[in-house]
């Protein structure tokens, strides 16, 4: 299972995200990337100390900067589960093939040439899972 | 690179630049090495008492960096040992038989100190 399959699906999750600097930030999920850069909302922040905190309505976070985040382990079996009926939906569906466009593959420059909802260019259907 | 697949479903201990030792289960990594821990626990070494583990659950650790940890060393953890590897993330899976012989309340050790550039 991917860490960041695990992060889509913590989206309106609580979670707690220390940075590489000890601060710690208490919200929940927003939005995410492939960077692991994400938003959070209703937000805790704690200085490294552990000694003052701050309230925050959103904030946003750059993945580079994440040292760790802590998430809510029921979330584990679910996110197995439902990579469990995506695979037997795509063998009965499709056949072969399956969790396409999934792995981490991906160039960040993908989608740089023209606006967004363009015909695709390079066949494969990359990004279906978005 | 060589790959974690290896240690997915095994208790593995992770090594933090920060100096901290989580004991958890691999259930998945990418590329990058990011590695994601279930039921794990943070093992806190002090030379003036056992090990305190604390439970941690669902842990999402960036990969940063990371090197190997051989098996036998972990049994034996000191920071005189752990020391010489303290240099970057580290990862290696436990012998659960030998993890079960230990008495982490009889343990003493100095915690790691984190690294520094």
């Amino acid at each position: 299972m991917l860490p960041l399959s695990l992060l889509n699906a913590a989206q309106n999750k609580p979670m707690l995200v220390e940075l590489k600097n000890g601060e710690t930030f208490n919200g929940h999920l927003v939005n995410c990337d492939n960077f692991m850069n994400i938003t959070l909302r209703e937000v805790y922040q704690t200085n490294a100390e552990g000694d003052r905190f701050w309230q925050l309505k959103e904030c946003y976070i750059r993945g580079s900067t994440i040292k760790y985040l802590r998430v809510p382990e029921p979330l584990l079996d679910a996110v197995k589960d439902e990579q469990t009926r995506a695979r037997e939906a795509g063998r009965s569906a499709r056949g072969a093939h399956v969790s396409g466009g999934r792995g981490g593959r991906g160039a960040p420059a993908r989608g740089r040439g023209g606006p967004r909802g363009a015909p695709m260019r390079g066949g494969r259907g990359r990004g279906r899972g978005m | 690179m060589a790959s974690l697949q290896g240690y997915v479903d095994h208790r593995v201990l992770l090594i933090l630049q920060d100096g901290r030792a989580i004991v958890g289960v691999m259930a998945g990594y990418d590329q990058k090495s990011n590695v994601v821990l279930s039921d794990s626990k943070e093992r806190v070494y002090s030379t003036d008492e056992g090990v305190e583990e604390i439970p941690l659950g669902l842990y999402l650790v960036k990969g940063d960096q990371m090197c190997v940890l051989p098996t036998v060393l972990i049994s034996h953890l000191t920071s005189d040992i752990m020391s010489g590897y303290a240099t970057s993330v580290l990862i290696g899976e436990l012998d659960e038989d030998l993890e079960k012989s230990v008495d982490l309340s009889v343990i003493r050790a100095e915690p790691l100190p984190a690294i520094r550039y």
